[in-house]
């Protein structure tokens, strides 16, 4: 089966303004790609969009994966199918556990429609096991797993629950919305040997990684970059373009762009 | 307008239990010395008690209602005291081991869900039933210490000098007009005693619940901890039957829609007066007719109306249940009956009434009912993807030249413009289609969408059938298939993936004098011999055969129904909501699946019932108190309790108060700090859903120095209900350095939902220390789509939100107590969603 993640001609308004203006992209299973962006050009929009949140209206365009247009599911439905996004500003719930919560989302990941969800929740013991292997993973004590939903988490620990809840409900395809910004230079590296541990155990993973720095992609290799300006796909490249981007900055390829329009 | 998509699919018929009533004495409704004498006297009380109640009722009567004013709620209005029962006596006896509790009773445990585990290893358990107290028990080493843990009724008889001493000394009669109700005619509650010294370290714990329509509950508790002594007292206060939606109004619950008409048991539309809902655990008996599609579900007790096979069958022990013969001399005169459905077995019959439309219908003429017809089985409207042209097209075997001409004229006579043929010829398909946005908008107002979600429009369903017959044949034409057999006999298939339309031709053939089954092919995936693999939906395959009567299903001219028999009936264990309607009409009755089942075993309470408990409690110096109470009365029950706390030097007092159910709860716990150092906390969740209003808060009066109060108070409103905090804190003059803190903290879940705060403080010292704090919330689209985003259901991530928002309170309960309250929310926020 393909499981590949197919953007096509995606159009996307947010309260009537056209943010997102014909997408095309594929991610393919396996592979990491990588989105770069200025400010403000529909990078988080597109993330967004593609996870189902209700604010972006979809007026154009198809996402397909695993089969299902995407585009019809709703957003724990997507989740079920195997897509993950890590929030570029996570959201606190008061008194929810970390540990609750994600063992609510385990169980609702092994749900089975007809049958009795204690039959095909997850053991305790199981759970537990493998909540404190994924903590160690990341670099996160124990004491993580009791507080409340992000409620005063400092904005890297934020990014760090993150990929904590990646690597719990291990979706077939993830995408990561600067979950680089916010980390201290150690935290950055604890987090990406994490998401490339997490890729090494499970290799058909597709990651799509929107990031606004090189840093990054020093750790965690893209195979593909490519390059979001004013809601569409400018350009595309190997590595070698996240460098020339540090190095040159947008305008080259802005003027680039509007040369070849006009 | 009616649904009857809505109607047909109504399939959460599931009722109720309620213990049969059994009494040895239930007094007279209303109130009259007479009444307050009776039941003195049955409980043999010492004259000074009788005199006390007398002259509570003379005050109860004197004084009016709160209808106005800082503490008052109108809809108290609505209570008539002349309806209610104030005294009810069970006839069992007190009980002191749980194997002395009478059958019924224990089962009535079960049904409350009280866990077993936690039965077993209670150390103190009172059980109020209705009036009167009939478990009660203390652990071994408690009693030896001397602490006294009784019914009040008991604890009066044996010790009567402290009654003398304390009991009306917190609450006095004259306090407020439910107060003197309560002194005037209480009976049972809890009467707990903690000598000096004594700390209890396992929570006593007393259940209350309200059977009897109409029953009023007057418990009455005394706690008395004295010094340095510590209990912690819980009470849970359940329902017989979780009601929804009671009142004039013709309200919505689950699976009902607004407004909603449904078919009664005689075939005629009827409006639903009310539909209830209740929490329910045990068994779900499935019937599974002739037609597996029309298999429903419903608790035992649940009448069905039937015809018991041993009355018209002629006996063939020969053969296996379904198969046997009607005799038909008994068919004619035997009379059904309502049989509740654990009794049903295979081979009795059971009532499919012929559906008897008469509202109006606008004109819909015969070439849009044929084209509707082949627009079900095999249309589509849709705007072009490229050109956004508004395009109706039905797809069409290719060698089927007659069906391809007819469809084409037909369209081509509705849109007014000529339709066009598109053939596929590797699929021997061909498309007519006509660009006409007038079509588009018909096809879809009538008939729906989607494939899956193709249902017919009210006013089809209100035609006679002779018109409905055309859109049949046309929709037969195209879906269905027909299979001459060797007898002669024509067997017809329809299958469609809409389970709605699915019911809604079994109702049209009914109506056409044919009764179709239903079968149901299950969801699947198949594979197609060149390697592909198509996933199918769930199918509905609508069969009969045409021109004879099935055998075995009679069709019954004089009651307009057919009989069709049970092929199977199943048991399975459930937990979950159980819904009731209340139909509008005689028979009161309504169709689950399509058949014939009444509403008149779930606990109907058209009235109003009263609880008005007062809880008074006396904690000396440096004792300890708090008492826990979760309650969740059905939704016809008005909650006015007084309960009140009077805490010395250095006591603590603590209220921890949930509220669920009730229709209106006012209840404002308080706590009178009257030594130096004294604190008293109030820790309160308010849940208020459909036709529900909480009005809690606290009461915390300083009049000591150094005392310290905490109030908190979390409240959701939803579907329509109300919240109210209420909180006064007062500083009495002397009472220097208090600390008064409060916290009041409202979600609302919906836009008709409400809450307000209504804070009293009252300060005569000036150096007290006062922070207030009150927030109003909305769930957050950003929350509830994080949480989805992980996986999580609507429903399970609002429960979530909610249990978070809770969870201050939550954490203070026992494991049990939280794990009841986290289910109920549970079960209150699935039910609002999708
Ligand atoms: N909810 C919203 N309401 C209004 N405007 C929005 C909303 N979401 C996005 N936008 C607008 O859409 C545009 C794209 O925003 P988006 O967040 O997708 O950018 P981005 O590429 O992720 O930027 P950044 O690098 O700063 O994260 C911006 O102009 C933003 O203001
Ligand atoms: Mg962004």
């Amino acid at each position: 089966m393909n499981n590949d993640l197919v953007i096509k001609n995606l159009h996307v308004e947010v309260d009537g303004q056209e943010i997102l203006k014909g997408i095309d992209l594929t991610v393919e299973q396996g592979k990491i790609h990588a989105i770069m962006g200025p400010n403000g050009s529909g990078k988080s929009t597109l993330a967004y969009t593609l996870a189902g949140h209700p604010r972006y209206e979809v007026t154009e365009g198809e996402v397909w994966y695993k089969g299902q247009n995407v585009l019809d599911l709703e957003p724990d439905e997507r989740a079920r199918l195997g897509l993950f996004l890590a929030f570029q500003y996570p959201v606190a719930v008061a008194g929810v556990s970390v540990a609750n919560f994600l063992r609510a989302a385990i169980n609702a990941h092994r749900a089975e429609e007809g049958v009795d969800p204690r039959k095909t929740a997850i053991p305790v013991a199981e759970f537990r096991k493998k909540l404190r292997e994924r903590l160690q993973l990341l670099n996160m004590d124990e004491s993580f797993a009791r507080r409340y939903l992000n409620e005063g988490f400092s904005g890297g620990e934020k990014k760090r629950l993150e990929i904590l809840q990646m690597a719990m409900l291990e979706p077939s395809m993830a995408v990561m919305d600067e979950t680089d910004s916010g980390l201290d230079i150690d935290a950055l590296r604890i987090v990406a040997n994490g998401i490339n541990s997490i890729k090494e155990q499970r290799p058909e993973m597709g990651i799509l990684l929107i990031t606004h720095y090189q840093r990054l992609l020093n750790y965690i290799k893209p195979d593909v970059v490519h390059v979001l300006m004013d809601g569409r796909i400018v350009r595309e490249g190997g590595p070698e373009l996240a460098l020339e981007l540090e190095e040159k900055g947008y305008d080259w390829i802005r003027e680039e762009v509007i040369g070849h329009a006009s | 307008m009616t649904t009857p998509a809505k109607d047909l699919e109504f399939d959460y018929s599931k009722y109720g239990f309620r213990d049969e009533e059994r009494y040895v004495y239930k007094s007279q409704k209303g109130l009259s010395p007479e009444v307050v004498k009776q039941i003195s006297h049955m409980k043999g009380e010492p004259e000074w008690m009788l005199k006390r109640r007398l002259k509570a009722l003379e005050i109860f009567q004197k004084k009016p209602l709160p209808l106005q004013g800082m503490w008052a709620n109108p809809s108290l209005a609505n209570l008539n005291f002349d309806e209610i029962y104030y005294y009810i006596r069970p006839d069992e006896k007190k009980s002191r081991s749980w194997d002395d509790v009478p059958e019924s009773i224990r089962q009535t445990f079960e049904k409350l869900g009280i866990p077993e585990a936690e039965r077993k290893f209670l150390a103190g358990v009172g059980a109020q039933y209705e009036s009167e107290v009939v478990y009660h028990s203390l652990r071994e080493e408690w009693e030896k210490l001397g602490v006294i843990f009784l019914d009040t009724d008991t604890g009066l008889k044996e010790y009567p000098e402290l009654f003398k001493e304390y009991f009306g000394t917190v609450v006095p009669a004259a306090d407020n007009k439910f107060a003197a109700l309560n002194t005037a005619v209480w009976s049972g509650g809890s009467f707990i005693y903690v000598p000096k010294g004594v700390k209890v370290d396992i929570p006593l714990q007393a259940y209350f619940r309200i059977n009897a329509e109409n029953m009023g509950q007057f418990e009455r508790t005394l706690i008395i901890v004295e010094e340095g002594a510590e209990v912690h007292y819980i009470e849970g206060c359940l329902p017989e039957g979780e009601l929804v939606s009671l009142g004039d109004e013709m309200v919505p619950i689950e699976s009902v829609a607004p407004g909603t008409l449904a078919l009664n048991s005689d075939g005629y539309l009827a409006p639903v007066v009310s539909a209830r809902r209740r929490s329910y655990r045990g068994d779900l008996v499935r019937i599974v007719p002739l037609s597996p599609g029309n298999a429903f579900e419903l608790t035992p007790e649940h009448p069905v109306w039937a015809l018991r096979r041993g009355r018209v069958a002629r006996p063939r022990a020969d053969r296996p249940a379904t198969q046997w013969d009607i005799a038909d001399a008994r068919f004619t005169d035997a009379e059904p009956e309502w049989v509740p459905a654990g009794e049903l077995e295979p081979g009795d019959l059971i009532c499919f009434p012929v559906a008897v439309r008469s509202l109006d219908h606008p004109e819909i003429s015969d070439d849009l009912l044929r084209f509707l017809g082949y627009y079900l089985a095999e249309g589509s409207a849709f705007r072009n993807g490229v050109s956004n042209a508004p395009t109706v097209s039905i797809s069409l075997d290719s060698r089927d030249s007659t069906t391809i001409a007819d469809v084409r004229a037909l369209m081509t006579r509705l849109a007014g413009k000529p339709a066009g043929v598109y053939e596929v010829p590797a699929k021997h398909e061909a498309r007519v289609y006509v660009y006409s946005a007038e079509l588009l908008e018909i096809a879809q107002q009538y008939c729906g969408v989607g494939s899956a979600t193709k249902r017919l429009h009210p006013h089809l369903m209100e035609l006679p059938p002779e018109r409905q017959r055309l859109l049949l044949e046309t929709y037969l034409t195209g879906d269905g298939s027909r299979h001459t057999r060797s007898n002669g006999r024509t067997l017809v298939r329809a299958a469609t993936v809409s389970r709605t339309l699915a019911f809604q031709l079994q109702e049209i053939l009914a109506r056409l004098g044919i009764y179709a089954g239903i079968l149901v092919r299950k969801a699947g995936s198949e594979s197609m011999p060149d390697g592909r693999v198509v996933r199918r939906c769930e199918q509905y395959v609508l069969h009969y055969e045409d021109g004879a009567t099935v055998r075995r299903v009679r069709f019954d001219a004089r009651r307009n129904c057919f009989w069709v028999p049970v092929r199977a009936v199943a048991r399975r264990p459930y937990e979950g909501w159980v819904y009731n309607l209340e139909m509008a009409s005689a028979p009161n009755a309504y169709l689950a699946r399509g058949f014939a089942v009444h509403n008149c075993t779930a606990p109907i309470y058209s009235t109003n019932s009263l609880h008005s408990a007062v809880v008074e409690i006396i904690v000396k110096k440096g004792a300890k108190c708090r008492y826990t109470t979760i309650q969740n009365w059905a939704n016809n029950i008005y909650n006015l309790v007084t309960k009140r706390a009077v805490a010395y030097e250095e006591a603590t007092m603590e209220w921890i108060d949930g509220n669920i159910g009730s229709r209106l709860t006012m209840k404002y716990p308080s706590v009178y700090l009257m030594g130096r150092g004294a604190r008293g906390e109030v820790l309160s969740v308010a849940y208020a859903g459909r036709g529900q209003h909480q009005d809690a808060g606290a009461k915390m009066i300083h009049a000591a120095p150094d005392t310290t109060s905490r109030i908190t108070n979390k409240s959701v409103s939803k579907d329509g209900g109300r919240t109210t905090y209420r909180g006064l804190a007062k500083v009495q003059p002397g009472a220097t350095n208090a600390k008064i803190n409060v916290v009041c903290d409202a979600l609302i879940l919906d836009e008709q939902s409400a809450s307000d705060t209504i804070p009293f403080i009252e300060v005569e010292e000036h150096d007290a220390t006062l922070a207030h704090e009150a927030t109003v919330g909305k769930i957050g689209e950003d929350q509830l789509f994080y949480l989805m985003s992980r996986g999580l259901s609507e429903a399970e991530a609002l429960s979530m939100i909610v249990l978070g928002f809770m969870e201050p309170f939550t954490r203070e309960l026992p494991m049990e107590y939280a794990v009841e309250l986290n289910r109920l929310i549970h079960l209150e926020m699935e039910g609002s969603v999708g």
